[in-house]
């Protein structure tokens, strides 16, 4: 044994449990997904050949079509209405304001919570004939809004929700992103004699460019793997128009049993979000940068 | 050699690399020996050298029944030195399905289980993880003696034998506030569509006087989830079609008509109002929002438990098309007892299995887990009389266990059923397409799926 190891370089050796996890929890799952692409499986019983029927499927997926075109939209409303309201709550809170600590982690608290639990209490907000919004409404005299039993509702409400849960997050980058320009630029454009907008929209927004591409990629992330909310809420409902794509997964792999299915959607839909940052990195990045 | 001199150093790495590998390798045997462990839990099958046949039995894990179970092993084990039961609840998790599938993928299903879904059935017995209980010499003798005839041949399988007995039934009935009808002016629980759409105009109201419904006929949850299409278009459809199930002999065989009329059913009942698109907190039935609740015999425990002593409630059966004529039939969620393929002991888990549905044990299923067991003559058994005359609810439900259609024993079950959520969702709950094209297209979707999964 001693001898064993003398000969190995130490740095191997501590290496091997990242290596190990590496490989059973990385390099296995991939390696494995890719073999149940050409097979049926349910688990229990034991594997199928079943060469490119998975793959074909896909094409004549009508559902699936549809799953990725709502993961489109919620990203479509999502993202930009993220970015709007962090961007409007960290100016505010990086200017000196009473009370800026308790708010800077009022606005994270929901970032913390679980999204389980968000979503339980959005279902019950959002109720069509008792949620507290709508009676809120009606106390101003508008109609109630069908948020979660509508499909064109549906979504938005989902987006509105997850925008709430994870703004605080955002808020904390922007603000990082705030607090780093430097204060000699504001100085000299006072000096100018610009407005706050202009001070806001030539000063502020280009030197948060960094920071709002690190906003963007996580939020699409986030965007993509959409599935505790209308798993929860609507169950993917109302007519399909909340099912996301990766609910649909879901669905296929432990409620069906088509594990073999279910791989090659994954796989599918890896290869969207894969060209998806390739275009963001080419668009985005370069501009920003350049 | 100084601890400051660099080749020191690297021999002392050297040393801490081989007492940290030694660690390693300790670590990994102790995980080895404990995952063995685990997944030897549920082999106390083995006699352990005293002569003793040690069984694992698991119960599902509701509190009245797992402390039935709790006196039944007991007893079984105080008379059978020689072969003692460990009980064990049904582990936690997301459905009874999933643990047990978790389970027989690891390798570490019990001896037995009373809490089998026959709907799963056939995916166990297609992975040989069941044993064949026709295959004991005194198989049929103890299954005539407790069950119907008819409810024994529904659980054959496709390759002829019997890998499951039917333990008890939940029939699904409709439990109503009666007060609520009675202000209505409606003196009998309505039988027939027309008389209880009459009925949920008549109860649906405005109490609030704010222009807005705040009391409805019923309630029932309408995202599109496959399993609570059993409390509502299932239920419907089996008393609808007189007892029919979606399958014939292993062929789709959907009786049209009665479909047809399920979702208009339903459909008449979200259009007006008398159901309301919302999910409602806190629950609905005990606080006088709904009249009605499509539900089983385990809701009277809950009931008398929960419900305020003002709150009068009853079980009817589930209403009928118009023009229907015949017995009521309804949804019964069927609980089965199996032995799994991984005993040792198949012959001592069958003398447990017997202890468990002779006639005393399935009166502690009825008077102390307010269950129905599935046998034969219940009503009219003179040692079950009494009991049913004290307790005059769980008596409708035990009628109504007569009458009772469960699941299709067939693959893809939780698919199709799925395809039936989604067009109940389309045309029942949101009236974007009519009844007929629901069940044209629900019967499509379910040929296409039963197609691509041959």
């Amino acid at each position: 044994m001693a001898r064993f190891t003398k000969k190995i370089n130490p740095g191997v050796i501590l290496g091997l449990p990242y290596l190990a996890h590496l490989l059973l929890f990385f390099v296995y799952p991939v390696v494995f997904s890719f073999i149940l692409v050409f097979h049926r499986w349910d688990i229990v019983t034991p594997m199928e050949f079943v060469g490119m029927r998975n793959i074909g499927r896909i094409f004549a997926d009508e559902v699936f079509l549809q799953s990725i075109i709502n993961t489109g939209v919620f990203l479509v409303l999502h993202i930009p209405l993220q970015i709007i309201v962090a961007l409007f709550f960290a100016v505010l809170l990086n200017e000196e304001i009473r009370a800026r600590g308790f708010f800077r982690t009022l606005y994270f608290l929901p970032v913390v919570v679980s999204g389980v639990v968000v979503t339980i209490l959005f279902q019950q907000l959002f109720s069509y004939d008792n949620g507290l919004l709508n009676q809120f409404l009606a106390t101003l005299g508008l109609p109630y809004v069908p948020w979660l039993v509508s499909s064109k509702w549906a979504m938005p409400s989902i987006a509105l929700m997850a925008t709430w849960k994870n703004v605080g997050l955002y808020i904390i980058l922007f603000m990082a992103g705030l607090q780093s320009i430097p204060s000699q630029l504001y100085e000299a454009a006072r000096l100018d004699g610009t407005s706050t907008w202009q001070r806001f929209y030539h000063i502020t927004l280009p030197m948060l460019n960094p920071t709002m591409v690190t906003v963007v990629v996580l939020s699409v992330i986030g965007g993509f793997s959409l599935f505790i909310e209308p798993y929860v809420m609507t169950g993917g409902g109302p007519m399909n128009s909340t099912l996301s794509a990766v609910l649909y997964i879901y669905n296929q792999a432990f409620n069906f049993g088509h594990m073999g299915y279910a791989a090659t959607l994954g796989l599918f839909f890896a290869a969207i979000i894969f060209t998806v940052v390739i275009i963001q990195r080419r668009f985005v990045e370069s501009e920003l940068y350049q | 050699m100084k601890k400051t001199d660099p080749y020191y150093r690297k021999e002392n790495t050297g040393h801490i690399i081989r007492d940290s590998l030694g660690g390693w390798v300790l670590l990994l045997l102790a995980f080895i020996t404990v995952a063995g462990g685990c997944g030897n839990s549920s082999d106390p099958s083995g006699d352990s050298g005293t002569g003793v046949t040690t069984l694992t039995y698991w119960s599902a894990p509701n509190p009245q029944e797992y402390a039935m179970a709790q006196d039944l092993v007991a007893e079984w084990n105080r008379d059978n030195p020689r072969i003692q039961v460990k009980l064990q609840a049904l582990p936690a998790g997301q459905s009874s399905e999933e643990v047990l599938l978790s389970a027989m993928v690891a390798g570490t299903t019990p001896d037995i289980c009373s809490n089998i879904w026959p709907g799963v059935t056939n995916d166990f017995i297609r992975a040989k993880g069941l044993y064949a209980l026709d295959r004991f010499d005194d198989f049929e003798e103890v299954m005539a003696a407790r069950v119907p005839g008819d409810i024994i041949e529904s659980v054959r399988s496709a390759d002829g034998h019997i890998y499951q007995i039917p333990w008890k039934t939940n029939p699904i009935m409709v439990q109503y506030n009666v007060a609520m009808f009675e202000d209505a002016g409606i003196d009998e629980f309505p039988r027939t569509y027309s008389e209880f759409l009459e009925a949920a105009a008549k109860i649906t109201k405005d109490r609030s006087g704010d222009g807005r419904y705040d009391q409805w006929m019923g309630f029932r949850d309408i995202r599109p989830i496959w399993w609570q299409r059993y409390y509502d278009y299932y239920t419907s459809y089996i008393t609808a079609s007189g007892g029919k199930t979606f399958f014939d002999k292993g062929e789709l065989a959907i009786d049209r008509k009665a479909s047809d009329q399920v979702f208009g059913f339903y459909q008449s009942l979200y259009n007006n109002g008398y159901f309301p698109r919302s999910s409602l907190q806190g629950n609905a039935f005990l606080y006088g929002i709904i009249a009605t609740e499509f539900t089983g015999p385990w809701n009277i425990a809950y009931l008398e438990n929960n419900a305020p002593a003002s709150l009068r409630y009853d079980f009817a059966p589930v209403p009928v098309p118009d023009d229907y004529v015949g017995d009521t039939y309804s949804y019964g969620d069927h609980k089965n007892i199996v032995i799994f393929s991984t005993t040792r002991h198949p012959e001592a888990s069958w003398e447990f299995v017997k202890f468990l549905t002779t006639k005393e044990a399935d009166y502690r299923l009825l008077s102390f887990a307010r269950q129905i067991p599935v046998r034969k003559n219940l009503l009219t058994d003179p040692e079950f009389e009494e009991f049913f005359r004290e307790n005059p609810m769980l008596a409708r439900f035990a009628e109504q266990a007569a009458y009772t259609r469960g699941v299709d024993s067939i693959r893809d079950l939780k698919e199709i059923l799925d395809a039936v959520a989604r067009y109940y969702e389309k045309s029942a709950v949101y009236g974007a397409i009519p009844p007929e094209q629901a069940t044209r297209d629900m019967i499509e979707a379910i040929r296409v799926i039963r197609e691509w999964n041959k």
